[in-house]
């Protein structure tokens, strides 16, 4: 039990990350920057997109999802 | 010269917000009022969060790692007292003057997905999977498996390759049923508990530094009455197949990032 129910203050960056970076209201302030972009971090991070698709074929047909995926 | 100034903005809020405990964490941390709402703001240099510096910052994950906390810990703060719309990291403007014609088109959407977020909490649910634990777990019990098994023993070199691969490809299956089962099984029963519910993409073991597989990227919109019920039911989830390998990892409460609606406009400019 003694991971469940933190306080997000004491959570991994990478919780922080996958929320901050890649979710919250989108909208273009006066300056259009490439945040939107959130790949670009990924890419920071070392990451292959082609292992994510590798999860996802491990994993077989995707859960039906009652909402479409935020972006 | 003085350096120019952007606005930064974190959130917007319906009730004035308490920005006293949260004020260190930014620089000239401030409201802008306009309409009936406010929208919590920082300054920031030209030179950190220009279109130009930007991208060269955002590959740098120790910059990003400590602005997306401080991001995360102003709204966080402002959280505590009243309920929030987290923007996304990175929402600039030139001046308050735009910040305040934002509000001003947004505004009435915005009322709306505050009247709907209230009194209710975000919660992420992660589960991963140690597949080698779970699929040792599987050889040993199927009996479809453990009858390939044995057929094995007793057959021809050529024969057993054959049937060596057969159970290889059973086992894959029963591996996949297996994170398919339990992961669609531990979101349905935690989405009956909340208002609303979302599947994100998996992050990949270079993310997460894990040595197991995500398998769910989730996040719930929780009443306030039901999070009791809903973080017992994610320990009891976590006790109830830890054995076999998966691993159901619960944190909250989070601003409502997943939950905040207008995902796909783009403002004025767009």
């Amino acid at each position: 039990m003694d991971n469940i129910g933190l306080k997000s203050g004491d959570v991994t960056l990478v919780e922080i990350l996958d929320r901050v970076l890649d979710k919250g209201v989108i909208i273009a302030g006066d300056i259009v920057i490439s945040v939107a972009d959130v790949d670009l971090i990924y890419l920071g991070l070392k990451v292959l997109l082609s292992s994510v698709e590798t999860m996802e074929h491990l994993r077989g047909a995707p859960f039906p999802s009652p909402m479409q995926e935020a972006t | 010269m003085a350096e120019k100034q952007l606005v930064y903005l974190y959130c917007v809020t319906e009730e004035e917000p308490n920005l006293r405990e949260v004020g260190c964490l930014a620089d000239n941390l401030h409201s802008v009022h306009h309409k009936g709402l406010y929208g919590v703001a920082g300054d920031v240099e030209d030179s950190e969060f220009g279109e130009e510096s930007l991208k060269r910052n955002l590959v740098d994950l120790q910059w990003v790692g400590a602005k997306a906390t401080a991001h995360e810990k102003v709204i966080e703060g402002i959280m505590e007292d009243t309920c929030v719309i987290p923007f996304k990291f990175g929402t600039l403007f030139n001046t308050n003057d735009g910040l305040k014609a934002m509000l001003e088109v947004y505004g009435d959407e915005f009322k709306t997905i505050l009247a709907e977020l209230k009194n209710k909490q975000e919660w992420g649910v992660k589960i991963y999977c140690d597949i080698q634990r779970l699929k040792s777990g599987i050889a040993d019990r199927q009996p479809e498996i453990l009858e390939v098994e044995n057929e094995i023993k007793s057959s021809s070199v050529g024969k057993a390759y054959f049937l060596k691969k057969k159970k290889a490809e059973l086992i894959e299956q029963a591996v996949n049923g297996k994170i398919n089962q339990y992961g669609r099984e531990s979101f349905t029963l935690l989405k009956d508990l909340s208002s609303a519910a979302r599947i994100n993409r998996l992050l990949p073991k270079e993310v997460t530094e894990r040595e197991d597989d995500m398998i769910l990227n989730s996040a719930f919109l929780v009443g306030n009455d039901s999070v009791h019920d809903f973080v017992s039911l994610a320990n009891s989830l976590k006790t109830q197949y830890e054995d076999v390998g998966f691993s159901v990892d619960c944190t909250g409460p989070w601003p409502p990032y997943n939950f905040c609606g207008l995902p796909k406009a783009r403002g004025r400019n767009g």
